[in-house]
């Protein structure tokens, strides 16, 4: 695989079993290690919720509200008798399907407005730029808390609205390796030559691109996933009764004196969710970028 | 030529320094002994890794640790052993008695601190000069070296001097204390030629007004012919050849030194006399060779280089060689550097 | 400098001017029309001639761009509209509780110097230890976690379980600077926690590479002590890229305010956009919105100036 071919002087099994390698590289990565074991555990818990729940999540039970932890409901009930346990399990799925989502469209129309800005340059390079700078002068939340009123609650929104916001760090580093590939000599040779400029910067920017876009996708699935719950927590997110930490965590926050466990739990899942996209991308970054490591641990 | 004064200023026994790499042992200086006189101008020479550096940041005891140590030895200097010194004791040998001068002008100045400030610190520290007082005493400093304007720039930055004129300051900073010993690690290398000349003579002066001793490191054996007294050769971390410089130039022993002196053009040689360099790699400091580190690359190698490591031992007066099969004179004195051949 | 400073003043202005084009169309964006809005909240203006009267006379009939420039004319005059919700003047509301958020933004700013900086350059000066390694592993989940849970979490300890803190509410300084005190302990550490966690990363890896530098070891050369080469050579260096992440870590402490001050009750700003969410209170959105954005451009204005001014090779150039 291409990608790897820059990082042959410092690991040279990188380039000839590609992905496993760094598979392997992550492994060996303290905290990408714990991260990517925390990731497979949100993605078993999404998959296999309803073969792990020992309750069905929306079953209301009004007799046995409010409880703490005990045989039948390990981590108690909620407000209306649902056991937290199940819920929690299956909130797992939301969390995974917004991260995700919002992060791949973020990525497509970043990659795709910086692919633009980079290759056209001038004043539709400005434009862009200038837009990503105005985004980004916005706290990410406030602007999803807008856009969630404009749009009103539920995941279809939140997706649309995280990837509207998350998407300028992408086209950020687009452009970035768009001018720097550009300055090529061979790009340019090429280009004198005639060949098609496109065709050209594609096959050099994937392998040039790939590492920072890695690894600012994984640190935005985290930030995706704090924001869709910061939505919810504040009652703009995914709509009851499906089962999202986020609700939980709001609804739960004001039970905190009788059963703290009804937030503590599902927010520790949050944290859990988002600590493990921040380690795998500051993994990612030691193990697919060797020259950002001399710099120790910046974000750029 | 400067008197020999029989006092030793700084006495060098065993040194050994090492660093431990995740790739192994590197010993970077081994088994070190050299010493200099009041006054008296050392050249160090050899090719880069040779341990030039590392020996004069021993000497200053400025080695990196991790990864970086002295294992044994002695550094006696004004009567003292530095190595048993503390950590205070020997802040204040440094830029005091003892100041050094780095290869490269363009990161050895702090780019946010004024120039005064870096260069009046060591006046400030040990002669508890008051700032302003030291500032006068930097402009003058600044004089000194040379630098045009010298007393209107102490309020300058790095970035308005240019590499010279650094390294000019980088001088006047080490001398602000006249200090007994003064270190100069290719402070020219980085320069243009004509800067270069102008730096030595001026460092040359300065070092013979304040009666400073000057080491002198270098890959360049003009700069060391013409400035240094004695020249101390080095080769994978070892002294292989010690004498006057004008011995070490009219009859190299070492091998080495034979082939350093080859690869070099001089003017008083023949233009068609073509340039031999030295055959093969240098050193891999991981992997040194049994034996003789040199050996592989030797032109007059005989059984025992490949088995033991020679010894410096004296070979004629004040000339001392670390080689089992030293170039011999008697009957060459005059002839081409043809010796490996 | 005069040229840097105008560069960063010139893009401020640019970016405020964008940023005001944005906010007027997500405005547009918001479901029904402002007077649709109002008429929904006060029923007496449930009345369809009365709305159209009023359209009229907030222009909202006129096309968009004259809209836009009348709409900028008024918010930069300081006419921010009227609060449908309770009839204030934005601008006064605004104002109002302005003091409240600037304290927590104090207190959270504080919080993370007084947490990050040690823990960075502890961590900095052990490197490769597991002094270190712990220091790392806090910093990223400092970054990481969410400042609702890391709220419920203190709340949980501190007022429920010790009863130490107040779970909630706010006192103001006038009151009882005690009072005023331990309710905004809490609200600012969380907000300060991801600044915290942010500097001490940045601080140690500018620091450690700061003391890599040859001029590192010039000082060392000249007699310093391994103390005053720290404070007095590899500080002000470090410094000046660590300046940069507060520029960067300001959005979060303004997004985390909203949170924040929601959770705890705490009557500023934050407080003022959420609930403007909830009520689709229009005029406070946009304030709240532009203001937002003003507030972080600032920040980085300063911080622009700050880094030119720490750094010669851009003061004097």
């Amino acid at each position: 695989m291409a990608i790897f071919q820059r990082n042959t002087k410092v690991k040279p099994a990188l380039c000839r079993t590609g992905a496993l390698a760094v598979s392997a590289a992550l492994l060996r990565h303290k905290s990408a290690g714990a991260g990517m074991a925390i990731i497979w555990m949100l993605l078993v818990m999404a998959l296999f919720a309803p073969w792990l729940s020992p309750h069905d999540p929306n079953e209301q039970d009004l007799y046995h509200v409010l409880q703490g932890p005990s045989r039948a409901h390990l981590l108690g009930t909620d407000d209306v008798g649902r056991d937290l346990l199940s819920r929690v399990l299956y909130g797992a799925r939301i969390s995974l399907i917004v991260g995700l989502l919002s992060t791949l469209t973020a990525t497509v129309i970043g990659v795709f407005l910086g692919l633009v800005a980079g290759y056209k340059g001038g004043l539709i390079d400005g434009f862009i730029m200038r837009l990503t700078d105005t985004v980004m002068c916005i706290p990410g939340l406030i602007l999803l808390l807008v856009m969630a009123a404009a749009l009103g609650p539920g995941i279809h929104n939140i997706i649309i609205a995280i990837s509207a916001l998350g998407w300028t760090v992408f086209a950020r580093i687009t452009r970035g390796q768009v001018l720097m590939v550009r300055e090529l000599p061979y790009v340019e040779a090429a280009r004198a030559a005639g060949a098609s400029g496109w065709r050209i910067m594609f096959q050099h920017l994937l392998p040039n691109s790939m590492a920072p876009l890695i690894v600012a996708s994984s640190i935005t699935v985290g930030g995706a996933i704090m924001l869709e719950s910061a939505a919810a927590f504040l009652g703009l997110g995914v709509q009851p009764p499906t089962p999202s930490w986020g609700e939980a965590l709001r609804v739960g926050y004001s039970y905190l004196e009788i059963v703290p466990l009804f937030s503590l739990a599902p927010g520790l899942m949050i944290t859990l969710a988002v600590l493990a996209f921040n380690f795998l991308g500051d993994g990612l970054r030691d193990v697919l970028d060797p020259r950002l490591r001399g710099e120790g641990d910046k974000i750029k | 030529m400067k008197p020999e004064s029989t006092e030793k200023l700084l006495e060098v026994r065993n040194l050994c320094t090492h660093f431990h790499t995740r790739a192994g042992l590197i010993r970077a200086v081994e088994d070190v002994s050299f010493e200099l006189a009041q006054g008296e101008t050392l050249g160090i020479v050899g090719e880069s890794g040779c341990g030039k550096s590392v020996s004069a940041l021993s000497l200053m005891r400025l080695i990196p640790n991790p990864p970086g140590r002295i294992m044994k030895g002695e550094i006696w200097f004004e009567g003292r052993d530095l190595l048993k010194l503390s950590e205070g004791e020997m802040g204040r040998v440094r830029g005091n008695r003892m100041a050094m001068i780095f290869q490269e002008p363009m990161t050895s100045l702090n780019p946010v601190l004024t120039i005064g400030r870096q260069v009046a610190e060591p006046l400030e520290i040990h002669q508890a000069a008051r700032p302003d007082k030291a500032q006068i005493l930097c402009g003058e400093l600044l004089e000194r070296v040379r630098i045009p304007g010298g007393r209107k720039r102490v309020k300058d930055y790095p970035h308005q001097f240019s590499g010279g004129m650094r390294q000019r300051a980088m001088i006047a900073m080490a001398l602000a204390c006249t200090p007994r010993l003064l270190i100069a690690d290719e402070p020219t290398t980085a320069l243009d030629v004509t800067i270069q000349a102008q730096l030595l003579e001026l460092m040359k002066n300065l070092t013979r007004d304040c009666g400073t001793s000057l080491i002198l490191i270098t890959h360049n054996l003009g700069i060391v012919a013409r400035y240094a007294d004695r020249v101390n050769v080095m080769y994978a971390g070892r002294i292989v050849e010690k004498a006057r410089a004008r011995d070490l130039y009219s009859r190299p022993r070492h091998p080495y030194t034979v082939g350093l002196m080859a690869s070099v053009p001089r003017l008083d040689q023949d233009v068609k006399c073509k340039l031999r360099p030295i055959q093969g790699q240098p050193p891999d400091l991981l992997q040194l060779p049994g034996g003789c580190a040199f050996q592989p690359r030797c032109g007059r190698p005989i059984e025992i280089c490949r088995i033991q490591s020679p010894l410096l031992t004296v070979a004629s007066e004040n000339h001392e060689v670390a080689c089992w099969n030293p170039a011999d004179y008697p009957k060459e004195i005059g002839g081409e550097h043809a010796l490996t051949s | 400098m005069k040229r840097y400073i105008a560069g960063r003043l010139l893009y401020t202005f640019v970016i405020l001017f964008l940023v005001s084009i944005l906010v007027f169309i997500l405005a547009r964006l918001l479901p029904g029309d402002p007077i649709q809005a109002a008429a929904m909240i006060n029923m007496d203006l449930a009345n369809q001639e009365i709305i159209q009267d009023l359209r009229i006379r907030f222009g909202l009939d006129r096309p968009l761009y004259v809209q836009y420039v009348i709409w900028l004319r008024d918010f930069i005059s300081g006419d921010w509209g009227v609060s449908l919700g309770s009839g204030e003047a934005v601008f006064d509301m605004f104002f109002k509780r302005l003091p409240v958020t600037l304290e927590l933004f104090a207190g959270s700013v504080f919080w993370s110097c007084l947490i990050g900086f040690p823990l960075g350059i502890l961590s900095a000066l052990r490197r490769n230890t597991w002094l270190d390694a712990m220091v790392t592993a806090t910093a990223i989940t400092g970054v990481s976690i969410p400042v609702f849970w890391e709220g419920i979490v203190l709340i949980y300890l501190f007022s429920v379980v010790f009863h130490w803190l107040p779970a909630a509410g706010f006192v103001p300084f006038a009151e009882s600077p005690l009072g005023n005190f331990t309710s905004l302990l809490m609200p600012s550490f969380v907000m300060g926690t991801h600044g915290a966690g942010l500097f001490a990363r940045y601080i140690r890896s500018s620091l450690l590479e700061v003391l890599g530098q040859d001029y590192i070891r010039t000082a060392r050369a000249k007699g310093l002590s391994e103390k005053a080469v720290l404070i007095g050579h590899a500080a002000k260096p470090a410094m000046i890229p660590v300046v940069t992440v507060v520029g960067l870590a300001w959005g979060y402490v303004v997004a985390g305010s909203f949170i924040v001050e929601y959770m705890f009750a705490i009557p500023g700003l934050g407080r003022m956009g959420v609930d403007a969410v909830f009520l689709r209170d229009f005029p406070v959105i946009q304030a709240t919105l532009i203001m937002t954005a003003v507030n972080v451009l600032l920040v980085n204005l300063l911080v622009d100036l700050i880094y030119g001014c720490l750094d010669p090779r851009i003061r004097i150039q």
